[in-house]
């Protein structure tokens, strides 16, 4: 059976191609978004552990936590919290490096544990009221930078003093900068974006973030990269849109295969009655017919992991957040693209499949 | 290869009709098992209908068909019944182009369930029989019209058929290959005991045949008309 399911979806090659191309594109479109927001959801990880905190401080109801605005004072508020070991503010400057529009600029306080947290490879730390910056290895590498250059943000030029690595991507791929200098740059005196916190021995993140919540009305407190993604309008957006782009992918797959599937059994009526009076039962026909249906998928399927998966890579490119989001993906991302290939064949191959059953083969014999 | 005994074969008053157009009115025929029938008449005169109603392909408007006291038809899994009863050889060979003469053979077998090496033992085996055995994974194309032919006899036979219907099987045939193709066929039925109706404007087969019955406008017209009205004793 399986022998002839091949040669019957290499007779009309093309055909083959084709459909199996358009529901590669469908599975890596999938492929290529599941990745993408695991990517996400890693960078949203990192994103409430910076500098080695356990949680992070945002404005509530905001489009995108970098988004986020809080008042300078909060920052004493959170760090008087029982819970709460350390606190620091910090000032998320994106799109203000002209080399790299991708990379991030973290305004944080010099005596603040996320800027003691960095570990130097290069250079020193910048000199109090100097203008300037300590910059990640990932950008130092990519823009060819050493101690002693410059580095252009926000139109002005900083002196690289050192370069650092703190084995979080986007932070690697950013630049460190004092909090005031920050606020100077972007003309956000007084203003943070969030407060990241370390919390007490024996602390839980929950009971101190719904603790910081009450003190602090009109915050939110992350402690999960769940949690970081739903605050988020556009990460709430990319899961709705992964989702109708599946239930898409699935019912345009399954009407090609129907098509590519009723196509073919309308050319091979002949044949299918034959195997008819040599004995095959309709079940048996059916099946054949049901076999193609979803081999085709399969081969569908896979090319479309293998195109997700580079597609992940350029996806991240062209949306320019290559220096944040590093797509990643998970053996249950690459199972659920194929699950979705595998149900387009079952879809698409039902209909072909039934009518095959009805078919009466004398007439597909004689070709009436 | 086993001796599996003929099947009989009774037609009892069938009309089948394709709109307004009659191709059986009333036909009767009854042939014994083992026996070699051939049917001719002109085109248009119901045997290529006639074929189909015996192997279960169509069902009759009126009267019964029965093969072996069973009506292919009627049974609950009519594809079996035809399996286990019945080899079809047609015209045009019909034959899988994608697939190999050997894999052609085997498509009968997989209908029946046989497991794969079983399968290719018994394609091949069927293959030496009609003596295409160095032919065995050659595919259609690359075979000679006779050749075409032969293979699907290779394939009517591979399930033991107890009948085997023929319909025009060396129409496309020159002479020589012809005689050949029949030489295989009328051997195959003499080792098997097969019970055969042959559908055939060659004079040959009428003269290999055990009798030939000849169908006018859809009705039984031969000599031996009278003979055939009724069941064999």
């Amino acid at each position: 059976m399986f022998a002839i399911i091949t040669t019957n979806l290499l007779r009309s090659r093309a055909r083959t191609i084709f459909t199996a191309g358009g529901i590669a594109v469908g599975v890596a479109t999938i492929v290529a978004l599941l990745s993408f927001t695991q990517g996400l959801r890693d960078t949203a990880d990192e994103f409430i552990h910076l500098g080695g905190s356990e949680l992070g401080i945002f404005q509530a109801n905001v489009s995108d936590p970098t988004a986020s605005i809080l008042p300078a004072a909060s920052v004493q508020q959170i760090a008087a919290q029982p819970d709460v070991a350390a606190a620091t503010p910090l000032l998320l400057m994106v799109e203000t490096v002209r080399a790299d529009p991708s990379a991030v600029v973290f305004g944080a306080e010099p005596s603040g544990f996320f800027t003691h947290n960095l570990v130097l490879v290069a250079g020193h730390r910048p000199r109090p009221g100097a203008r300037e910056v300590l910059i990640g290895d990932r950008l130092a590498e990519q823009l060819h930078l050493t101690p002693g250059g410059a580095l252009v943000v926000q139109g002005r030029a900083l002196r690289v003093a050192g370069v650092y690595h703190a084995g979080v991507l986007f932070e690697d791929s950013g630049a460190v900068l004092a909090l005031a200098q920050a606020q100077q740059l972007t003309g956000r005196a007084g203003e943070e974006t969030d407060v990241v916190v370390q919390l007490a021995p024996g602390a839980r993140a929950s009971a101190a973030g719904a603790a910081i919540e009450r003190a602090l009305p009109g915050t939110q407190a992350i402690s999960d990269p769940q949690q970081a993604l739903r605050a988020g309008a556009d990460g709430t957006l990319i899961s709705n849109a992964i989702l109708v782009i599946v239930v898409i992918a699935l019912i345009v797959g399954a009407i090609s295969v129907a098509n590519t599937m009723a196509m073919s059994i309308m050319e091979r009526q002949g044949e299918l009655a034959l195997l008819s009076t040599v004995g095959w039962s309709p079940v048996r026909v059916a099946s054949l017919i049901f076999g193609e249906g979803i081999a085709l998928s399969t081969l569908g399927a896979a090319l479309g992991l293998l195109f997700g998966v580079i597609g992940g890579g350029l996806l991240v490119s062209a949306l320019g957040v290559s220096a944040y989001v590093s797509p990643s993906v998970t053996a249950w991302g690459l199972g659920r693209a194929l699950l979705v290939g595998v149900a387009i064949g079952v879809l698409g191959g039902i209909y072909p499949a039934w009518r095959v059953t009805r078919m009466t083969p004398l007439k597909a014999l004689s070709g009436t | 290869m086993s001796q599996p005994a003929g099947a009989a074969v009774a037609v009892e008053g069938v009309d089948k009709s394709f709109g307004r157009i009659a191709a059986l009115r009333r036909v009767s025929l009854w042939v014994e098992p083992g026996e070699a029938v051939a049917l001719t008449g002109r085109s248009g005169s119901g045997k290529s209908t006639l074929l189909s109603l015996l192997g279960g392909l169509e069902q009759p408007d009126a009267g019964r068909v029965r093969i072996d006291g069973r009506a292919i038809w009627r049974e609950p899994h009519p594809a079996r019944a035809r399996r286990e009863l019945v080899g079809f050889i047609f015209q045009r060979h019909l034959l899988l182009g994608t697939l190999s003469a050997r894999a052609n053979v085997e498509v009968a077998l997989i209908g029946a369930g046989v497991r794969h090496a079983e399968r290719r033992r018994r394609a091949l085996r069927l293959l030496e029989e009609v003596g295409l055995a160095d032919r065995a994974e050659h595919l259609p194309s690359e075979l000679s019209g006779g050749e075409r032919q032969r293979v699907a006899v290779a394939r009517a036979v591979a399930n033991e058929p107890r009948l085997l219907l023929a319909d025009e099987p060396t129409g496309a045939l020159d002479s020589r290959t012809s005689e050949r193709v029949l030489d295989l066929l009328f051997r195959l039925r003499e080792e098997l005991g097969m019970t055969m109706v042959v559908v055939s404007y060659d004079r040959a087969v009428g003269a290999r045949a055990d009798r030939t019955v000849t169908l006018i406008d859809g009705q039984v017209q031969s000599p031996s008309e009278t003979a055939l009205s009724a069941p064999p004793v």
